[in-house]
């Protein structure tokens, strides 16, 4: 049975529940895709020795789940009494009135991230090379969104988020960092997917 | 001789077939792990986020509560805050001195107003949820 505060705390919240998903949502995807590139980028960098068709299933999972967790982040949006975007305003950049320039940074980070990711599955049309080309670029569509979070996260100025994001971020960024630092010219075969 | 060769390729075909499936369970295995990890890093975020803005504690409407205070003035601010919103009332359950102004400067759909009888041409305010 419930309690007044409980009932009280119910109709405060009750309005901000789909902003509060959104954010929720957004924080999953921002720690599922970090983790995601972590895993892709040992894997490429032949880091982590055997156990690779693990890594590869963890890879495409996380991949899937973040994609997944982004779409909620963006469509929960479309319940909110406040900003009220419309299906525009969350799918197509530059479109939205509200905070314009890190939302479109999100879409776009979120079409990149799902046309480079899902490609995956086209890459015997595609050409495994060329598809091992662009699957590189997957990094900075990562980046962008993670500039997304930080830039217009509602969490984004608080110790927890910045300690968070600083958990999943900065072990990708090494990595990411070493492997543009040793990057091979001549790209291996069966690399990272 | 070839009963014998023959019995070994079907324990090598067995062998492979209980490979396949030992990493097809694996692999099952890794995707259920990853999708209950997803969904309780969602529960933990969603209840997280909840708990600070039920308890008045959450940065977007602390920064209302910074801007209701900075354009209206103590004197404003405590007069709004004697004209709560039903929401309000209940976000105001949170005992902090922060909390009560942003629980003050609420409305349902998150836009916030402080609004003072004596000054409210100075106090009206209006921020955004980020």
């Amino acid at each position: 049975m419930a309690t007044p505060q409980t009932a009280l705390l119910a109709t405060a919240t009750g309005p901000h529940l789909y902003w509060i998903a959104s954010r929720a949502a957004g924080i999953v995807a921002l720690l599922l895709s970090s983790a995601s590139v972590c895993i892709g980028l040992l894997m490429g960098g032949r880091l982590v020795k055997g156990r690779k068709p693990d890594l590869r299933v963890a890879h495409e999972a996380l991949s899937l789940a973040t994609l997944a967790a982004i779409a909620i982040h963006g469509l929960t949006l479309l319940g909110d009494a406040y900003v009220h975007p419309s299906l525009g305003d969350i799918a197509i950049p530059f479109l939205g009135s509200y905070k314009t320039f890190w939302t479109s940074t999100g879409i776009v980070a979120f079409w990149a991230l799902a046309l480079l990711g899902l490609s995956y599955y086209a890459r015997t049309r595609i050409g495994a090379q060329r598809w091992r080309k662009l699957h590189r670029f997957t990094a900075l569509a990562w980046i962008l969104g993670v500039v997304h979070a930080l830039g217009e996260g509602t969490d984004a100025g608080q110790s927890w988020f910045l300690a968070m994001t600083a958990i999943g971020v900065v072990p990708a960024l090494a990595l990411l960092a070493s492997r543009w630092l040793s990057a091979p010219s001549i790209p291996q075969p069966g690399g990272a997917r | 001789m070839s009963t014998q060769s023959s019995a070994g390729q079907l324990d090598a075909k067995a062998l492979a077939r209980a490979r396949r499936a030992a990493i097809r369970a694996r692999a099952r295995r890794i995707r259920r792990t990853v999708a209950g990890f997803s969904a309780a890093l969602f529960s933990a975020a969603f209840l997280g986020i909840y708990v600070q803005l039920a308890t008045g504690h959450d940065p977007a409407l602390s920064r209302t509560a910074a801007t209701a205070t900075q354009v209206s003035g103590s004197s404003a601010t405590k007069s709004a805050s004697s004209a709560k919103s039903p929401s309000s009332e209940s976000s105001s359950a949170a005992k902090s001195s922060s909390s009560e102004s942003s629980s003050a400067a609420e409305t349902p759909s998150g836009e916030s107003s402080a609004g003072s009888e004596e000054s409210s041409g100075v106090s009206a305010v209006t921020t955004k949820q980020s």
